[in-house]
């Protein structure tokens, strides 16, 4: 037991925080602020997520991030990440281009109960970004339309440009029978459509509240109104669910930045039903 | 429980036993403030009674440590890094042991923490009696006396030449050195605690009055408290629970520095930042973490700039529930040992006990 000795142990059980080897296939810029990232795993194992569930993207040098994960399930070994320029490590990572090395460990938190959705009207209300891990349970429903009943999704960003997947959403009306609705926040000359927050689409929409499943993504002020709004068309509280934002260092449950109460986000979220959270003080 | 008896001789020379073995680290007294530290030879070790301003968490769970190395390049590689090495934490006092076995709740929930595993599984850790200052309230948190979680615990027997007196008189640092002549009941708490007595010093049975002395000491230290919670300890979560609303939080909070000392000093906060670290080369580098206190204002902020707790207050409420609720969800068990190291170091005087005394009395008059 010399302390020369056993100075640097191997570990045998992987540590929780290594990250995985992996590539960028593809980027694409969607606007001026957001790209993206078509990631190829290296080890050609496939990520295993589901929707909802987010990874830790890490650049080494400028550290890790939690980042959702904007593809359906997928057996092959890629996925697809949508992000903001918004700190050090996204800003770097809009500087790699294709074939560049990046490191992700995950995928970590719960998804969305996509079983408890089938044969269900489905709600979808995304605000700016929450587009992103929202595309991921939308296409993955799409891939199985049949099995779902109406499908409705409510789109709020600031302005006509920030717009995200917009050939998609194009697309998923026309062929995935999907009736979507955008609004943009503030009047603007080259927009035509709908202006106002996103919770000004809700009341005009014909709802049976007794088969709608909600599912709203976005910044931590828009919950609060589209969940007051979502009572007013008397969706059940477990009828709805949503992905909740929060700082993250680890995604382990350990560094206490995302703790909402005594929830941590990265473990028992990002994706919650409104039922079990709407007492948590601070949640929404 | 097994005991052996330990002569102020035999305790010298099972610390020179220990240095020839293992990094020691004890109470040591540096710039004036009783402190762990690490032991170069058997003299230096200030077996002090009363508490220390930093607790043992950072031999555990260090302030800065390598969690991974990598190198960039055409075949980049990152490989994890634990550093453990055997380890001996003496003179800990029984709150600082409660505070590890919560600790290692907390590291082992899945997914475990290898780093903070594997240096808790080359520590052993030596207990010794202690007697409170001002801040503590150990015993209205059940954590006064503990019953396992260390490997050997330091029983000291007040000499009956009238040294005893020390106990009951003034509560200044006494340094153990002066009051050893009478030696240590040394409970055995694990076989590796016993090996390591038996290979590097000599014990001998104990008698029946000398085990009866562990209890009248530990009778006479429960007397020395000045501050206490006035509830039971398994109330407070509902009390805390009650008080989300309390004009407390807002009091606090105005005169609340939000320097995240209190964080730094307790025992059982354990919230980390990681970063990355980089030659200026940018082929190699290091990801590691540091301490993080959820009392800093950037704590719970997002990159795209919201604040989940904006304000000292909420920050303060979020602190004091850890260790009086949301973790006693979690995990079960207060997260507040009793050791009063926050307040001692608060710099605007924030008492623990005393936001929790008037919590407790608010929630008296609700009900």
């Amino acid at each position: 037991m010399s302390l020369s000795k056993n100075q640097t142990n191997v570990p045998d059980i992987p540590s929780p925080h290594l990250p995985r080897l992996a590539s960028i296939e593809r980027v694409s810029r969607l606007t001026e602020k957001e790209r993206l990232f078509k990631i190829a795993l290296e080890d050609k194992k496939s990520l295993g997520h589901a929707p909802g569930q987010f990874i830790m993207l890490c650049i080494p040098g400028y550290g890790e991030a939690p980042i959702s994960i904007s593809s359906p399930p997928d057996r092959n070994n890629t996925f697809e990440i949508c992000v903001r320029a918004v700190g050090n490590l996204t800003n770097a990572l809009h500087n790699l281009m294709q074939g560049d090395r990046l490191w992700i460990r995950g995928p970590y938190g719960k998804t969305f109960p996509i079983e408890n959705l089938k044969g269900k009207d489905l709600l979808f209300i995304a605000g700016g970004i929450g587009l992103v891990p929202m595309r991921s349970l939308i296409k993955a429903v799409l891939a199985e339309r049949p099995s779902y009943g109406r499908i409705n999704l409510l789109y709020g960003v600031k302005s006509p440009e920030e717009i995200l997947f917009k050939d998609e959403l194009t697309q998923w009306q026309q062929t995935g029978n999907v009736n979507s609705s955008i609004t943009i926040d503030k009047p603007h000359p080259e927009w035509k459509g709908h202006t106002g927050v996103v919770t000004t689409l809700l009341p005009p929409l014909k709802i049976d509240e007794t088969r709608t499943v909600a599912i709203v993504v976005g910044p931590p002020v828009m919950y609060k109104y589209v969940l007051m709004s979502l009572g007013d068309k008397r969706i059940a509280g477990h009828d709805i669910y949503l992905s909740l934002e929060r700082k993250m260092k680890c995604g382990l449950g350990k560094c206490g930045h995302c703790q909402i109460n005594s929830v941590y986000v990265c473990q028992e979220g990002p994706v919650f039903r409104l039922s079990d959270i709407r007492y948590l003080r601070e949640a929404i | 429980m097994e005991y052996r008896f330990l002569s102020k001789k035999g305790i010298a020379s099972f610390l020179t036993g220990l240095l020839k073995e293992f990094k020691v680290y004890g109470p040591i007294k540096k710039d004036g403030f009783p402190l762990y530290g690490e032991i170069a030879s058997e003299k230096d070790i200030n077996l002090f009674h009363t508490p220390t301003h930093l607790s043992p968490k950072q031999y555990l769970f260090p302030p800065k440590e390598t969690l991974l190395k990598f190198k960039n390049g055409e075949t980049p590689s990152i490989e994890s890094v634990v550093e453990a090495n055997d380890q001996i934490l003496f003179g800990i006092h029984a709150c600082d042991i409660h505070a590890i076995r919560l600790l290692d709740r907390v590291f082992s929930y899945r997914p475990s923490d290898i780093n903070y595993i594997k240096r808790r599984e080359k520590t052993v850790i030596v207990g010794i009696d202690c007697i409170p200052d001002k801040y503590c309230f150990c015993k209205g948190v059940n954590t006064m006396t503990v019953d396992s979680g260390f490997d050997l615990f330091l029983h000291p027997l007040i000499s009956p030449n009238g040294k005893s007196n020390r106990i009951n008189s003034d509560r200044k640092p006494a340094n153990l050195g002066q009051d050893m002549s009478a030696g240590f009941l040394v409970e055995i708490g694990t076989q590796r605690g016993k090996e390591l007595l038996r290979k590097h010093t000599k014990t001998r049975k104990t008698t029946v009055k000398e085990i009866r002395k562990i209890a009248e000491s530990k009778n006479k230290k429960a007397e020395l408290f000045t501050k206490s919670i006035n509830a039971e300890p398994s109330s407070l979560p509902l009390i805390y629970s009650g008080s989300y609303n309390s004009p407390v939080w807002e009091k606090i909070g105005k005169i609340c520095y939000g320097c995240g000392s209190c964080n730094n000093v307790c025992p059982t906060c354990y919230c980390f930042d990681v970063r990355d670290n980089i030659q200026a080369n940018l082929t190699e580098g290091e990801r590691y973490r540091v301490w993080d206190a959820c009392l800093l204002e950037d704590f719970a902020k997002v990159a795209g700039g919201h604040n989940f707790r904006k304000t000292r207050g909420e920050r303060l409420r979020h602190r004091f529930n850890r260790k009086f609720q949301y973790q006693v969800d979690k995990f079960g068990g207060l997260f507040c040992v009793g050791c009063g190291r926050c307040s001692r170091t608060c710099l605007v005087n924030i008492n623990i006990v005393e936001v929790t005394n008037e919590l407790i009395e608010e929630s008296n008059k609700r009900s």
